[in-house]
């Protein structure tokens, strides 16, 4: 899920302010949503660190850590294909993939998902 | 405004399985669909009957069939219906029961035929027979009744027909058609309907006016668009 700042600059809080999650009520899922991938991956890392030790989910965790950092110029996009790999979304299909894309008329500039958890 | 798709999703397992739905999508009390499909392709093997909200099966149906067909171009191998549960299984716990899929998964494969059930909040049950939807209860009593191990074709396909019936006939969020669906080591046979058990009754009365009841007062001849020249083109830039 995409975490918008909805508001301008409001000098009483000093900084930006993210209103939409004071104001409104909040879906039971929208918790569970935005932690998804990374509980995922914490489940699978912890399961193989339990099984065959730590040296194998520190490697993938701190090579996931990098592909997350590679990419191009700030505002371009990217296929970000080596942390794809990482996340097992290539060789899948998602509802990110099906809902909520970017749309080809968009005239903005097309960032990468805010949530850059590596 | 959800349409609810109520469907006696109905199996029976031989040497394959045999899948039954009825055909009707209702919104309310009102049908919104007489014959739509329930019975959903996952893959060439692989089945799958939808009951509960009519696009959360579509959807989650289609998302799997994506999965499966992913899957295989991977593996190199024909798909097996335990994958398409699993994967069933863990998009519906996800969203902790929010997407409203009954559904009844059944197909052959290298392991055999297989029939499963799967609950909206992600629950499965693996067993030889099952229904869904809210006809399920008029569907299971004729399986009850009829159904027993090492059944032939012949049988099972009449088994759920009857089944698929009952829930037509008793209950009111199924009607219509009866659809069935084989599936065998190596092929699938789709009867789409089976059978027609309801169909729309002619309408009673007549309603068309006759020609005269409307006095015409005055007219004007109507200009065909062909008669029309252009004059003058201007192209106009989208804001």
């Amino acid at each position: 899920t995409r975490q918008c700042l909805s508001s301008g600059i409001n000098a009483e809080y000093g900084g930006f302010v993210n209103t939409r999650s004071e104001l409104t009520a909040r879906h039971p899922l929208e918790q569970s949503e935005a932690l998804y991938d990374f509980n995922q991956q914490k489940i699978r890392l912890g399961m193989a660190n339990k099984i065959t030790g730590s040296a194998l989910p520190l490697t993938i965790q701190a090579e996931r850590a990098c592909a997350a950092r590679i990419g191009r110029l700030p505002g371009l996009r990217s296929s970000r294909l080596h942390f794809e790999v990482f996340a097992g979304t290539d060789e899948t299909i998602t509802i990110e993939d099906v809902f909520d894309t970017p749309s080809p008329w968009d005239e903005e500039p097309q960032y990468t998902r805010c949530n850059n958890t590596a | 405004n959800s349409t609810k798709n109520q469907s006696s999703g109905i199996n029976a397992e031989y040497g394959g399985v045999v899948l039954g739905a009825d055909t009707r999508a209702t919104g309310g009390s009102i049908v919104c669909d007489l014959n739509c499909e329930k019975i959903h392709y996952i893959a060439d093997n692989v089945y799958c009957c939808g009951a509960g909200t009519a696009a959360d099966t579509e959807f989650t149906t289609k998302m799997i069939s994506s999965k499966m067909e992913l899957l295989k171009l991977r593996t190199g191998r024909e798909g097996r219906v335990i994958s398409a549960l699993r994967m069933l299984k863990q998009y519906l716990f996800r969203y902790q029961g929010h997407i409203s899929a009954a559904l009844v998964l059944g197909g052959v494969d290298v392991n055999g035929p297989a029939l499963y059930t799967v609950y909206p909040h992600g629950s499965t049950d693996k067993l030889p027979y099952v229904t869904m939807g809210s006809g399920s209860l008029a569907a299971m009593s004729v399986f009850e009744d009829g159904f027993k191990m090492g059944m032939n074709e012949e049988e099972a396909k009449n088994l759920v027909f009857h089944a698929i019936r009952a829930g037509i006939v008793n209950d009111l969020g199924s009607g219509s058609n009866v659809d069935i669906t084989v599936i065998r080591k190596g092929n699938v046979e789709v009867f789409r309907p089976y059978q027609v058990v309801c169909k729309k009754s002619e309408r009673a009365g007549d309603y068309t006016f006759p020609v005269g009841t409307t006095v015409v007062t005055s007219s004007t001849e109507m200009v065909p668009f062909s008669a029309l020249t252009v004059t003058d083109e201007e192209v106009m830039e989208i804001s």
